[in-house]
């Protein structure tokens, strides 16, 4: 078994893991769905997965004592992490879903709504096969073209400004935001690559093999 | 299980359903996968959540679920056990708190309301508890009010046209109140390609579905998709090959 791709589902009361965990063992990694933040620092690979609101998201993960955990483990220990969807909002400073809410604070960067100026008349939540613009088809975006489609559903969104990224994508609704990005060995994506075919699968590849 | 589009007609089992539709081939030509259970008794029971689970197996896209949903434990359930969102409809007119829970805990685009509409002497009318309860509001009340909890989604059947595989019934899109701001699914009657190109092509259509067997067996559905694409319309098209060339990839 190579150890190289053992990883840690974080499972913290959130949403789709079984999706998540589903894609990774298609791919052939060795997936441990982990809620005890003790067993966090065994694993070179994260995934923070979940869907719903950024402040029960922090709640969760206080509440199991793993948010200092995960930072310790990207921080100070080197781990990639790929926060996906509400995962990936968690990465960063700030949301404001149901209040101010600070977040694991990996990345500057603040959660919003779409405003509906920025949404010049599209609906929310943004939901369905969206296409990305993507910056350098390389790392965490090896081999997927320009203009792929990955799937959406989400009404609160991160703007590229003030976020220090490496690598990014961009997705257009009404407003470009941020829908995947890479700095260093922390990744997002806004989108759900385990529910976005092919182009997703590639994504998760790229995660273990080019970050 | 019952097949929607035949809604008294028992076509098979899990294992049937297994043998008969390779849902992991099916999903590279949709967007998202819909699975009710449509029991007339004994709905969302452990084994509707285990077949949802089994079903979707190696299925990279979105899985709404639903059929029973009563409460948020359920709803954790249907999540837990391969869906990405939960399909409501009873609990709209029964309990539409237990949405407003659902929704805060997993958030608003977790859920999709599905709104069951079935033509009367008096217009259009909403029905209920698995199509046998009909609501005297008009449907414009229950869109409304699904639209203000807020679900993520209105998933629009037309009770008359499912199965028929003539085509929607699109006259329902006039009783969509105007500045309703969640994505509409349009379901029932969808037969050819025709139809959900037909769909598409109106504003106030964000989706199409369909549960027609024709399109689930042999190569119709896959058929439908290329056809929409050649008519211009913005649908991803997927490389099966290369998904299977993926297959234990990080394990070599």
């Amino acid at each position: 078994m190579n150890k190289t791709h053992k990883v840690a589902v974080i499972d913290y009361g959130m949403g789709n893991v079984w999706s998540v965990v589903s894609a990774l063992k298609y791919l052939g990694a060795e997936v441990d769905l982990v809620k005890d933040p003790d067993l966090l620092s065994n694993y070179r690979y994260l995934v923070l997965p979940g869907v719903g609101s950024f402040k029960k998201g922090m709640e969760r993960l206080r509440q199991g004592a793993l948010d200092q955990a995960i930072v310790d483990c990207v921080k100070h220990y080197g781990a990639n992490i790929l926060g996906i969807c509400l995962g990936m909002q968690l990465l960063v400073s700030k949301g404001m879903e149901h209040g101010e809410t600070d977040g694991l604070g990996l990345l500057p960067g603040v959660v919003d709504r779409f405003t509906k100026t920025e949404l010049q008349g599209n609906k929310i939540p943004h939901v369905g096969f969206n296409a990305i613009k993507i910056s350098k088809s390389s790392g965490l975006f090896t081999d997927i073209p320009d203009y792929s489609n990955f799937y959406f559903t989400h009404s609160y969104r991160l703007l590229a400004t003030n976020v220090p990224v490496t690598r990014s994508a961009l997705c257009s609704y009404g407003i470009d935001f941020l829908a995947a990005f890479e700095v260093d060995n922390i990744c997002g994506a806004q989108f759900h690559p385990e529910k976005s075919q092919t182009n997703g699968l590639i994504m998760l590849r790229n995660f273990f093999k080019y970050v | 299980m019952l097949s929607r589009n035949f809604r008294l007609q028992k076509v098979g089992n899990y294992e049937w359903l297994k043998k008969n539709y390779n849902f992991s081939k099916i999903s590279f030509s949709i967007d998202e996968l819909i699975i009710l259970d449509v029991s007339r008794n004994k709905q969302g029971t452990e084994e509707f959540y285990e077949y949802v689970g089994l079903l979707t197996e190696e299925c990279f896209v979105p899985i709404a679920a639903g059929g029973g949903v009563r409460d948020l434990e359920q709803a954790r359930k249907l999540l837990q056990s391969g869906a990405d969102k939960v399909v409501v409809n009873t609990l709209l007119v029964e309990n539409s708190d237990v949405i407003k829970d659902i929704v805060r805990e997993f958030g608003q685009q977790c859920t999709v309301a599905s709104i069951d509409v079935k033509k009367s002497d008096s217009g259009y009318k909403v029905w209920t508890h698995n199509g046998c309860i009909q609501q005297s509001e008009p449907l414009e009340y229950w869109i409304e009010s699904a639209a203000n909890l807020p679900v993520g989604e209105i998933y629009l059947n037309s009770i008359d046209r499912d199965g028929t595989g003539h085509g929607y019934q699109f006259d329902l899109i006039k009783h969509i109140p105007q500045g309703i701001s969640v994505p509409v699914i349009m379901a029932g009657g969808a037969g050819q390609y025709l139809h959900l190109n037909e769909g598409l092509n109106h504003e106030s259509i964000d989706a199409v579905a369909t549960a027609h067997l024709f399109n689930f067996v042999g190569t119709g559905l896959k058929n439908a998709r290329i056809e929409l694409i050649k008519n211009g319309h913005d649908l991803p098209d997927w490389d099966v090959d290369l998904a299977s060339q993926l297959k234990n990839i990080l394990s070599s």
